[in-house]
């Protein structure tokens, strides 16, 4: 039995959970949260989606630069969807393929990552099962 | 590589965020939750408070960062000189994988 958490952008919420349904995943818990990755120190990387997002603000605007790097470079909280999946051992790489295949987008950042964790037992509540069978 | 799960006061979140960044370890996801502890909640005559709002800050490193990473945390989580009750709790958990959905590669 494995716990894979996974964080990742707000508006891919719906194909995740479509792409979760699709893996064979019968339930989830999903939490709104607010994170920040690691900070990014190639600037070449974030440029283009930098000019994406200055074309949107009012250039007259003298933070709205500062904003953007912030929001690009992995210093500034921004809001982001956790997702909590119980998973059989086999059924992991599955899972994990699955999210990572709808998840990702041409920003090169930003799209969240996924953990994987060891789980000492799982129990039903309705039936008191307890280990794989509760899954 | 391990999960270091810190509840702690929302209005501490700020400071140790900060200071967390500033000691490298930039990346976090933060929850707002609820929960009391083994004071049971906070007691004012007959009203008892026990969902106490307090901030989950998750942090994933290496297993060989765990120390400093706790420095950073009981030192900027406390309230006053030898802290108080409250100030919240630091769960460590084991990480079999991690995975970074950008480059679809194995690692944080």
């Amino acid at each position: 039995m494995k716990e894979i958490i996974a964080v990742i952008r707000m508006n891919k919420v719906g194909p995740t959970k479509k792409a979760l349904v699709e893996a064979g995943v019968a339930g989830f818990t999903a939490l709104k949260a607010i994170g920040r990755g690691k900070v990014v120190e190639n600037i070449e990387i974030i440029a283009d989606r930098k000019k994406q997002l200055l074309a949107k603000t009012n250039p007259e605007d003298p933070k709205a630069e500062q904003v953007a790097t912030e929001f690009l470079d992995g210093r500034g909280l921004f809001p982001c969807r956790m997702f909590t999946i119980l998973a059989h051992d086999e059924q992991v790489q599955t899972i994990v393929q699955a999210i990572i295949k709808v998840n990702k987008t041409q920003h090169n950042v930003g799209d969240g990552k996924i953990f994987i964790l060891p789980l000492l037992d799982a129990v039903r509540v309705r039936t008191n099962e307890h280990g794989d069978a509760a899954i | 590589m391990i999960m270091v799960r810190a509840i702690i006061r929302p209005d501490k979140k700020d400071s140790v965020l900060q200071e967390l960044s500033r000691a490298g370890f930039n990346a976090a996801t933060v929850v707002d939750v609820v929960g009391r502890g083994k004071q049971n909640g906070i007691k004012f005559g007959d009203i008892v408070y026990d969902e106490i709002p307090k901030s989950l800050i998750m942090v994933v490193i290496e297993e060989a960062e765990k120390d400093k990473i706790l420095d950073v945390i009981l030192r900027h989580a406390k309230v006053g000189e030898n802290g108080s009750f409250g100030d919240g709790k630091i769960f460590i958990s084991a990480i079999d994988e991690v995975y970074t959905v950008s480059s679809g590669l194995a690692g944080l």
